[in-house]
């Protein structure tokens, strides 16, 4: 077999896992080293299905002892083919691709090979010989293996830009059903121990300049969602958790699709793609709207509308905090309000300084008025005539049903979701 | 009014100069690129004459009123090589003196804000190009990279590539303007290039195409497959050098 269908095969096998952006990391440019790496991620190319190429995205290998029921590389699945890298010809088509500008770096998994501490000795090497021989300075993510050694997370933790070790599953109960040889352990003991070994480096590098790095674009981790019986208030309180306890820098979600004969039940596909979209927006207002997550659900409502977004759903329940006089209200309240995003609430800010603004320059700036319009007041004028009756106000929150074109956006967005069978989804560890 | 300029940067700083000198009435004035304008009938026509010192005078007196990214934002907006570009200048500059300090800050002021579309248009496809740029290896070891932007991104794309790529030699050359940056492993020279007719790739080039083809064919979620989408992302008119669209 040679390097173009391991390539292709462990491309395949990658493919599923969601996160993939180089973000993050500060990694300047060095005379003689090969690339850098800068916040703004780039996108070197748009897969057919529409999603940023940042990363090359690959398994070291898909041959995987473990048998979860989720995972298209399950030890079980009988008909995939299988294929493993040697760490020279992953090292080698990492620094060629760079060099050809195709990718902004690596982002390496794999399945467990042998055992645990096997794998992640692999894994080492190629992320060793990158920096080490290829003096290789773009921006490398790098999955830990649950179960190995605290000393070999170490080791790579010392090469890597970003390392993730996936949740998968929001409960122990969940993991035991599906993932039975991996425990809930096993995983938060290395995120914890990360965690403190940035933390340990970022206080010794105050005080001395050559200080080694170690993970310095943090950790990230995925949860699948609808593979087991969770509520969206439990998933974003997992996540909230992981934000603020596990300094996580992003948690990604993935919507739960069968991969051949499994115990799980099928769930209905176009809903779950949907319900993955709405905790993605909710996961937005956690981290960069200065909500928490019992403010965007609660008990009563633990679960995310899927009719309107998680702002506006918040919005309704708060109906006696409008309407907001964009002329007055402070950064944190603009952020609150649906239809004004980061960016527009930071040009507001940002003009209102010359004086007041009306409807028409707040439209000029990326006021989304269908939303908006409800909730604010412009020097105290309203936007036309509204019902602020929050049952109401639902109703006209919801894109107005263009019934036939919404459903066949959706079939363009997933064809494949509809014709059954096609879809199969893995994660690698 | 028509005031006419070279079509360089020092060209229509110049250009300012004269108009804020002649204290030129906002809307009955125009600056335009002298080998773009189209006479007509009742024009009065000035031709500027650059003067290096006098669009001197101009940047430093917007950096300093304004700040260096201001400035930025100009140097962008000219490479739009939109055609009202020397007249949108000249009246966002009219305006924001008004203002003062903060002025291109204000988006909501229609003469700031026209400036600041042709400066984003510039720094979007400037970003995108970042990514969408494809280097192949020649004969001995040059790496060339031929582009077709929509704006005069050369410049932009240079400062990226000697940091990222600074162990390699390398060749960006845009192929509609007829120009190129030549970087030989420690500086640039910029200089003009026609297309050229052949080329001989390294040995290894094409199993290195053929790999990121085989790539990007199975990366994506076949399930998902989304040609609009797709095309939305990664616009056609760029797909002539992506060695991925190309079989
Ligand atoms: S999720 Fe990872 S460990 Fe589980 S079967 Fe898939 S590749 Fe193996």
């Amino acid at each position: 077999m040679d390097a173009l269908d391991k390539l292709t095969i462990l491309a395949d096998a990658a493919k599923y896992d969601v996160s993939c952006s180089s973000s993050g990391s500060d990694r300047k440019a060095v005379k003689g080293m090969l690339g850098n790496a800068a916040p703004p991620g780039i996108c070197h190319s748009f897969s057919e299905d529409g999603r940023c190429i940042s990363l090359l995205k690959i398994l070291f290998t898909n041959k995987c002892i473990y048998d979860c029921a989720y995972c298209v590389n399950r030890a079980s699945n009988g008909d995939m083919p299988r294929a493993e890298f040697t760490p020279d010809e992953v090292v080698a088509i990492t620094i060629n691709f760079y060099r050809r500008n195709y990718i902004e770096g690596l982002f390496l998994s794999s399945g467990v090979v042998k055992n645990p501490n096997h794998t992640m000795e692999l894994l080492v090497d190629v992320v060793k010989k990158l920096r080490e021989v290829e003096r290789f300075n773009g921006y490398i993510h790098l999955k830990g293996i649950p179960g190995a050694d605290q000393r070999l997370i170490d080791r790579a933790g010392r090469y890597v830009d970003r390392m993730s070790i996936n949740i998968e599953l929001p409960t122990t109960q969940s993991l035991r059903l599906l993932a039975p040889e991996k425990s809930r352990s096993e995983m938060i003991a290395p995120m914890g121990y990360i965690k403190e070994q940035i933390a340990e480096y970022k206080a010794l590098s105050k005080r001395f300049q050559n200080t080694p790095s170690f993970v310095p674009a943090g950790q990230s981790t995925q949860l699948i969602v609808g593979a087991t019986q969770e509520v969206d208030l439990k998933i974003i309180k997992i996540s909230e958790a992981l934000y603020n306890r596990m300094a996580l820098k992003r948690v990604y979600y993935s919507a739960y699709v069968p991969v051949g004969k499994t115990e799980i039940a099928t769930p209905n596909q176009l809903n779950l793609l949907r319900r993955e979209h709405r905790i993605y927006q909710a996961d937005w207002l956690l981290r960069f709207y200065g909500f928490k997550a019992d403010e965007i659900l609660t008990r009563e409502e633990p679960n995310l509308d899927m009719e309107v977004d998680p702002k506006c759903q918040w919005a309704l329940r708060n109906m006696h905090l409008f309407p907001m006089e964009i002329n007055r209200v402070p950064f944190e309240a603009l952020l609150r309000i649906p239809g004004i995003g980061n960016v527009t609430a930071r040009r507001i800010m940002a003009s209102r300084r010359f004086g007041p603004l009306n409807f028409d320059s707040l439209i000029k700036m990326g006021v989304v008025m269908k939303r908006a319009k409800y909730f604010i007041t412009c020097s105290g004028q309203v936007f036309g005539g509204i019902d602020l009756e929050p049952m109401k106000l639902k109703q006209q929150l919801i894109d107005a049903p263009k019934s036939q074109t919404s459903q066949m956006s959706m079939f363009e967005l997933y064809p494949g979701q509809f014709s059954g069978g096609g879809a199969s989804y893995g994660l690698s560890v | 009014m028509v005031y006419l300029y070279d079509g360089t940067f020092e060209g229509v700083l110049s250009g300012i100069y004269v108009m804020f000198h002649q204290k030129c009435p906002v809307d009955a004035a125009r600056l335009m690129h002298k080998d773009r304008y189209q006479y007509g009938i009742f024009d009065e026509v000035v031709l500027v004459e650059t003067q290096v010192e006098e669009a001197g005078k101009v940047a430093s007196s917007i950096i300093e009123t304004f700040g260096q990214e201001a400035f930025r934002r100009i140097g962008y907006a000219y490479l739009s090589e939109d055609e009202a570009f020397g007249t949108i200048l000249f009246k966002c500059l009219k305006r924001a003196y008004k203002l003062g300090g903060m002025a291109f800050e204000n988006l909501s002021d229609p003469d700031i804000l026209a400036l600041y579309k042709c400066f984003n248009a510039v720094a979007r496809e400037s970003h995108r190009m970042l990514g969408l740029l494809r280097f192949m290896e020649l004969e001995k070891g040059v790496y060339y990279a031929p582009f077709d932007p929509t704006y005069d991104l050369l410049g932009l794309m240079v400062p990226h590539f000697t940091e990222r790529l600074n162990d390699q030699v390398w060749v960006i050359h845009d192929i509609k303007r007829r120009k190129a940056a030549f970087y030989n492993g420690h500086e640039v020279h910029f200089g003009e290039l026609d297309p050229l007719d052949t080329m001989s790739l390294s040995a290894r080039e094409h199993d290195y195409q053929k790999m990121w083809q085989g790539y990007f064919e199975h990366i994506a979620i076949d399930a998902r497959k989304n040609p609009k989408l797709h095309r939305q992302m990664m616009p056609k008119k760029y797909w002539k050098y992506l060695v991925e669209k190309l079989h």
